[in-house]
């Protein structure tokens, strides 16, 4: 039971919850990005792109938040 | 498999939608709008008195050597202040203890309607509820952020990941913004609506096959023995899901806070 937050078991267990949001947030505002440009300029690949992209910045943004303090 | 059994004549009926919803027992009209009370709401009132009757009533005399009643609920206190507000918050987190005693009682009683004799429907398959509770959390959290940090900074921090390069943050401030402002609350409520949902649907059809197949005109009676005891398991499986989605409901709202609270390293 520790004072700070960050450090005790139970809120690393929870962090799981937030990578999974963030993960997920980069693939809809990205997709999502992607698949209306994509809709716009006829342009079918821009959504895959859009997706992998999202993943990406979602994935990097978990390494940024969760991966590097440890 | 159930459209198979459907198709010889009237056959088995698998449990719609229409069981989740109930008859008025009153409705009325004020300022335009209809209003009306019906088993789910019932449910929530009785739910609301009687979580609210056992602390009242538990707390309403307090001895410093407690009496049965307030023994167990000054135990279930301790365990969400301890378990939830201490470990997950930290010292201050004591403070939104009674918050998130509340809350979890509250989301317990809700979601344990689905197994209870009588009532045998969860509150929270409603989304409704499980959305209003997730936009109190929404509101708690953005509000006790803003409170500590102030409205630019903590925007900031939740926009601006520290330690990234500047270009970079035209990726990921969307992404943060969207997934802390937005997919935070969606998920909270989705992930209680959807599991008490699918868990009362999943006993609805065990049990109304097992009446069916119990009245069936051929040796498919003895199908029955299978899905009777499948019922009675999914029954005691759904007790867990129960408590446990009121607890992660808790614990969540409790890691939200934490987060709006904690300085960034």
């Amino acid at each position: 039971m520790s004072a700070q937050p960050t450090g005790s078991p139970s809120s690393e267990a929870n962090a799981g919850w937030a990578v999974f949001g963030t993960l997920l947030a980069g693939l809809l505002v990205w997709g999502g990005v992607g698949y209306l440009l994509g809709r716009w300029l006829d342009v079918a690949a821009l959504f895959p792109i859009g997706l992998l992209l999202g993943a990406a910045a979602a994935t990097y943004s978990v390494y940024v938040r969760y991966g590097r303090s440890s | 498999m159930l459209t198979r059994l459907g198709a010889a004549g009237e056959g088995y009926v698998a449990p719609s939608l229409g069981a989740f919803l109930f008859d008025p027992w009153v409705h009325w009209t004020s300022f335009g709008h209809e209003f009306y009370i019906n088993k789910v709401i019932g449910l929530l009132f009785f739910g609301c008195l009687a979580v609210g009757a056992f602390f009242l009533l538990a707390f309403r005399n307090p001895k410093v050597v407690p009496g049965p009643l307030q023994n167990v609920a000054e135990s279930f206190y301790d365990f969400i202040r301890n378990g939830i507000g201490r470990d997950v918050i930290g010292p201050e987190g004591v403070k939104y203890a009674p918050y998130l005693t509340i809350l979890f009682f509250f989301v317990l009683i809700m979601n344990l309607y689905g197994i209870l004799p009588v009532a045998q429907v969860p509150v929270t398959s409603r989304i409704a509820f499980p959305a209003f509770l997730a936009a109190m959390s929404w509101v708690i959290f953005n509000y006790v952020g803003i409170r500590r940090k102030g409205l630019g900074p903590y925007f900031k921090e939740i926009a601006f990941p520290p330690g990234v390069p500047k270009a970079v943050y035209v990726l990921l401030t969307p992404i943060e913004l969207v997934s802390t402002l937005l997919v935070r609350p969606f998920s909270l409520a989705v992930r209680l609506f959807a599991n008490m949902f699918a868990g009362h649907i999943l006993l609805l059809v065990f049990a109304t096959a097992t009446v069916y197949l119990l009245n069936a005109p051929n040796f498919s009676k003895i199908f029955a023995l299978v899905s009777f005891p499948m019922a009675v398991i999914l029954t005691g499986f759904e007790l867990l899901v129960e408590v446990l989605q009121a607890y992660i409901f808790t614990i969540l709202t409790a890691v939200y806070i934490s987060g709006a609270l904690a300085e960034e390293h």
